[in-house]
């Protein structure tokens, strides 16, 4: 336990310390939801669906690219090959770094809440947070997976530009900047099978308080096994040892 | 002969390829309690292969490598392991008081942080990121890290490399003083003197297959060399002679009997002026042993 809690402060300084990752994923999600979605939102509603949407977009951010580039860059520092010569049960840094990045995500996701309070009639019931969170933490398992699967595919210099060319469209696709009816029609014919878009049904069920429909919670276990077994697969090539 | 179950580390016939190139042929290694043991050998002789298995980061492809009695793989047997890689990587934005509080959490009895900063000469970059630190200061810290945590052996890869004197001398001081504590360390280095002043033992590696064990004088009396140097036209053929060279009017011969190589080149009538002798040294008795494998 005191090893969990030493690797966890060591993760959450790196990040906190890290402004290149820190004002990408804690800033800019709520700067485009005041420059593009605040000034739409004229009503409870709308204010709700968009402001969850976009907390899903922060959050994915914090779990894809915090996997995604993070452990690329790690596989460069010789630091973390020494740190897993050091006597501690070899699952205790993998999931400080779950906790740490998990507990960033929320933050992001905090500091979103906030931003959409104070400029949009946000009005979501105090009981629908609690299912509205899990939704929010259950798409993380994927989208984590996903991230990591790039970054043990690519060298830290690749992966952050593949990683902005899944992120970018795959948030535009999935909904998560305008509400789906609104999307091009191209775009409105995909949206429904991607993981983004899965994951924000859950989120905008949960704030309406109705049921989690079952092909977004299939098609989460889908992604989560296709990108489980990508992560897999790359993190066992001779390459990424 | 020490009691072989008490030996801090083992290595058993272990052979390690990466793909089809052999790192390892079949290699056997101890660390036996309380002794410094010097690993000597040029680039891509094995020796970081032998120490990534002996750290648990490989696995040997055949053969046995064992930790305190057991496997290295498992966390708890390297409770009693220090470790300074070859090469050397901090976190970006940890501070160096905050690295080695994190590597001294592992260990149940570690050193407080403070005065070992200090024994270190880095209690003036404690508060400072990692990435601040000259390379010699990075060095320091990373032998630091090995003793953090009172191991019962420390493994040190090449823990010098980039020191300057002075930093050198320290840490052969820490390096003296943690063995008088009746703790082991397993010594990889370029630095033939290094071995000279610290090794107890010393095991050469080449290509990956030990060429040589034994004391430091036992290595250079196994070679057995003298070296006898003179100014001449010409290199004499003398019997006795193991290897002779020719750097511009300088003759160098090399012989198990200098005595006899001498008196054969007086009776041969061979000119030669500014006759000296000279031990071989441990470096160019490594030099020799190498060529004689090539």
């Amino acid at each position: 336990m005191k090893r969990f809690l030493a690797y966890l402060k060591a993760e959450l300084l790196e990040a906190l310390r890290t402004p290149a990752f820190l004002v990408p994923t804690l800033v800019f999600p709520s700067m485009f939801f005041l420059l593009f979605a605040a000034p739409n939102l004229k009503t409870p509603s709308a204010a709700n669906f968009t402001a969850l949407a976009f907390m899903i977009f922060a959050v994915f951010g914090v779990v894809f690219f915090q996997y995604g580039v993070g452990t690329a860059f790690e596989r460069e520092n010789p630091w973390f090959a020494h740190l897993k010569t050091m006597p501690a049960p070899p699952l205790t840094r993998p999931l400080a770094q779950v906790t740490s990045s998990l507990l960033v995500a929320f933050l992001a996701a905090f500091v979103l809440y906030l931003t959409a309070r104070l400029s949009t009639p946000l009005a979501i019931p105090p009981d629908r947070w609690p299912k509205i969170a899990l939704a929010l933490l259950l798409g993380t398992v994927p989208m984590g997976l996903f991230g990591l699967a790039i970054g043990q595919t690519f060298n830290h210099r690749a992966a952050i530009p593949v990683a902005n060319l899944i992120y970018l469209p795959l948030s535009f696709i999935g909904g998560l900047w305008m509400p789906p009816a609104f999307l091009p029609e191209w775009a409105q014919k995909i949206s429904t099978l991607t993981p983004t878009r899965h994951w924000a049904e859950l989120a905008w069920h949960a704030a309406v308080h109705k049921p989690w429909p079952l092909d977004s919670l299939l098609g989460l276990g889908f992604y989560t096994l296709l990108f489980g077994a990508f992560a897999l697969w790359a993190s066992r090539r001779p390459t990424a040892r | 002969m020490p009691n072989p179950t008490h030996l801090l580390a083992e290595v058993r016939r272990v052979e390690k390829r990466y793909g089809r190139i052999p790192a390892l042929a079949g290699v056997d290694l101890e660390v036996r309690p309380g002794e410094v043991l010097g690993l000597l050998g040029p680039n891509g002789a094995g020796k970081t292969t032998l120490v990534k298995l002996l750290v648990g980061l490989l696995t040997p492809d055949a053969g046995e490598v064992r930790l305190f009695g057991g496997s290295p793989r498992t966390w708890r047997n390297r409770l009693g392991l220090g470790l300074t890689p070859q090469e050397t990587g901090f976190p970006e934005n940890l501070r160096v008081k905050e690295i080695a509080e994190l590597v001294a959490t592992h260990y149940e009895n570690a050193e407080a942080v403070g005065p070992l900063l200090t024994r270190f000469a880095l209690e003036a970059k404690a508060n400072r990121p990692a990435r601040a630190l000259s390379g010699g200061e990075k060095r320091r810290l990373a032998v630091m890290l090995a003793f953090i945590g009172r191991p019962r052996l420390a493994i040190l890869d090449e823990p010098t490399t980039g020191l300057d004197v002075g930093s050198r001398r320290r840490l052969w001081e820490e390096i003296r003083a943690f063995r008088e504590r009746g703790q082991s360390v397993l010594l990889t280095t370029h630095y033939l003197e290094e071995v000279e002043v610290l090794a107890d033992r010393v095991v050469i590696l080449h290509r990956g297959r030990v060429l040589q064990e034994g004391s430091v004088d036992e290595v250079r009396a196994r070679v057995g060399l003298k070296k006898i140097r003179f100014k001449s036209e010409a290199i004499p053929e003398l019997p006795g002679v193991a290897k002779a060279e020719r750097d511009g009017p300088w003759v160098t011969l090399y012989a198990a009997d200098a005595d006899a190589v001498i008196a054969a080149l007086v009776r041969a009538e061979h000119p030669f002026r500014e006759l000296e002798v000279q031990p071989v040294r441990l470096e160019e008795a490594f030099l020799l042993l190498m060529e004689d494998h090539a």
